[in-house]
């Protein structure tokens, strides 16, 4: 029987897994209907109220940033973005009906020959789903959200 | 072309083509920066984002670094970023508010409209050294319309009122969108770059024939979603217009295509809105302001309003551009209408939009494509068979021609060959006849 923590934990890494083998609509399917997946950008605690995110996806915009992922014509991912990723430092408290998630990542991107590197936090909301869960909220605290990226049109 | 030689601009810019070394050669680039950002008329930032005495702002004309920053008198200043001891920038950081700057370097103090408040140890210095000659260097020229500042390092030269001409009833359509008359550009800045030169932002951001191409995923979205579809805007037959207002100003006018079903008439609170508007303009020019959307032009060379946003192009070498994209928000409406401004312009801009990043990619392969010179010429004859001249000068043409791409490279081929200094020189002469 895993633990808390095991199951947890692996459930963050499927997600990752799924990410970085483009797996979109698996992934998609991981999201609950009310669904935000959040990139704040200039500061980490910007509020939405008042300015522009980098990503503040509800469940429609998230479909549609896979329906792009999954087209030949968005010519951002063409050639696409290759991605591995790696979490730690993975904290969680319970919740009303799941747990409030925080990890540590650092995404290593490559493109174009070019590769950049990406680092930062992520808040993940998780809801029970059986013995699993799904994502409700993953807002991504990006190092460098205030500083000029070129392209951030693969999944964080 | 040797290495010394001065470059022939005439013979690199032609009426419907220029070639590739515009976008390449880092001496023309050099050029830019001294002809064009250091010395003409150069956008820094909106007065908005300094609304208090002490908020500063650090921007850039050109190669200087500056502070924008409103004074404990309550005026926008631009400040040089340096101190005037031994050149250290003596704010660090790009937004915040302060009373004083401080150079870390030696411990120099300034107040925050420039004047040097203090040195420290100041009987290191005799009789003859006077604080008040020792102030951060305001730039020689600035001038705000309607809370759009602009700065030029040229002590001398057009006023801004004439350099912008026409394009400052855009910008009053831009602004005129708020109800009460004023916009707040502090809706956060998405910040971007890329491989390739400035101009390729600019001449973008005014192409009416890319979106068809460049955006069709995004216009698929939309029309899945049951969405206005901007695709016949950018079709062959649009009433759309390109305008070429002078001075490197130019637009794309989609005022026509508006006025029946205007974007914003789908905005929460649109009846509201139009009731505010109308009390404000009255019903004809508030119908003038909601069809044109914001608007959508180029002040040349750096300055770009599209809708919603401000965009800001800062060129760092001939192949490497960084662009700050500023969302505004209306005074005096629904909060609600704000929001749908802010997630409408997040669809499409920033890193991580569903459109701009689209175009960063045809600008890095552009780039790419450039170095190959067995025919080094850029087309920029699109329609220029049927470009027309209305009776005060400005340029027409149908949406999809490149009148906009020729109305920059004639201001640009203006500058860069000097001639605006031979026009001054001219007029110079001529006033002096006249006293």
């Amino acid at each position: 029987m895993e633990s808390l923590r095991e199951r947890i934990e692996s459930f963050l890494y499927y997600e990752a897994r799924l990410i970085d083998e483009h797996q979109y609509s698996e992934w998609l399917s991981l999201w609950t209907t009310d669904a935000l997946y959040w990139i704040p950008c200039n500061s980490d605690d910007a509020d939405p109220a008042r300015q522009a995110m980098i990503i503040y996806d509800n469940r429609d915009r998230l479909e549609e940033r896979v329906l792009r992922l999954k087209s030949t014509s968005a010519w951002a991912q063409q050639p696409r973005s290759r991605t591995r990723r790696l979490l730690s430092n993975i904290e969680f408290r319970p919740i009303e009906g799941g747990y409030a998630v925080e990890s540590n990542f650092i995404l290593a991107e490559m493109r174009r020959s070019k590769q950049d590197i990406f680092a930062g936090r992520v808040m993940h909301t998780l809801r029970n789903n059986g013995d699993t869960f799904n994502i409700a909220l993953k807002k991504v605290l990006l190092l460098n959200n205030d500083d000029p990226i070129d392209n951030l049109t693969f999944l964080v | 072309m040797a290495a010394n030689d001065a470059v022939d601009y005439d013979a690199l810019v032609r009426e419907d083509r220029v070639h590739s070394r515009v976008y390449t050669d880092a001496r023309v680039f050099e050029d830019e920066m001294e002809r064009i950002f250091h010395r003409g008329w150069v956008f820094v930032g909106h007065a908005s984002e300094v609304p208090a005495p002490g908020d500063y702002r650090l921007a850039w004309v050109g190669r200087y670094p500056i502070i924008m920053v409103r004074g404990d008198d309550g005026e926008v200043k631009l400040l040089s970023n340096r101190c005037r001891h031994r050149a250290n920038t003596v704010c660090q950081i790009e937004r915040g508010n302060a009373r004083f700057f401080r150079c870390d370097y030696h411990g120099w103090l300034y107040r925050n409209n420039g004047e040097l408040a203090s040195v420290s140890y100041p009987d290191g210095y005799d009789g003859s050294f006077r604080k008040e000659d020792y102030g951060l260097i305001p730039l020689p020229r600035m001038a705000n319309y309607r809370g759009f500042v602009f700065g030029s390092i040229a002590p001398s030269g057009m006023s801004l009122k004439e350099y912008l001409g026409k394009a400052a009833e855009q910008i009053d359509l831009f602004v005129d969108l708020s109800p009460e008359g004023e916009i707040d550009a502090r809706g956060g800045i998405h910040k971007y770059n890329y491989r390739g030169n400035w101009k390729l932002q600019i001449e973008n951001s005014m192409d009416g024939y890319h979106p068809n191409f460049v955006h069709k995923t995004f216009f698929g979205m939309l029309r899945r979603k049951g969405m206005q579809n901007p695709t016949a805007n950018f079709g062959g037959r649009s009433i759309a217009v390109t305008r070429d207002f002078g001075h490197g100003h130019v637009m794309l006018d989609y005022r026509e295509c508006n006025r029946k079903a205007p974007i914003l008439s789908v905005a929460p609170g649109a009846p509201e809105y139009r009731e505010a508007m109308v009390a404000r303009y009255g019903a004809e020019r508030a119908a003038e302001i909601i069809s044109s959307g914001g608007t959508h032009l180029l002040v040349f060379p750096n300055l770009v309003m599209i809708g919603v946003q401000l965009r800001v192009v800062r060129p760092i070498s001939a192949d490497e551009t960084e662009v700050y994209l500023y969302p505004t928000l209306l005074k005096g409406v629904a909060p609600e209408l704000n929001q749908w401004r802010l997630r409408g312009h997040e669809s499409f801009f920033g890193p991580a939009g569903f459109g701009a990043p689209d175009d960063l990619e045809m600008f890095e392969r552009l780039q790419l494509g450039l170095k190959n010179e067995l025919d080094p010429w850029l087309i920029l004859s699109r329609g220029i068979h049927r470009e027309r001249r209305e009776p005060d000068g400005t340029r027409v043409g149908h949406v999809t021609d490149e009148v906009t791409q020729r109305g920059i490279f004639r201001e640009w081929k203006r500058v860069m060959t000097g001639r605006e200094e031979e026009a001054e020189r001219a007029e110079g002469v001529r006033l002096a006849a006249v006293d």
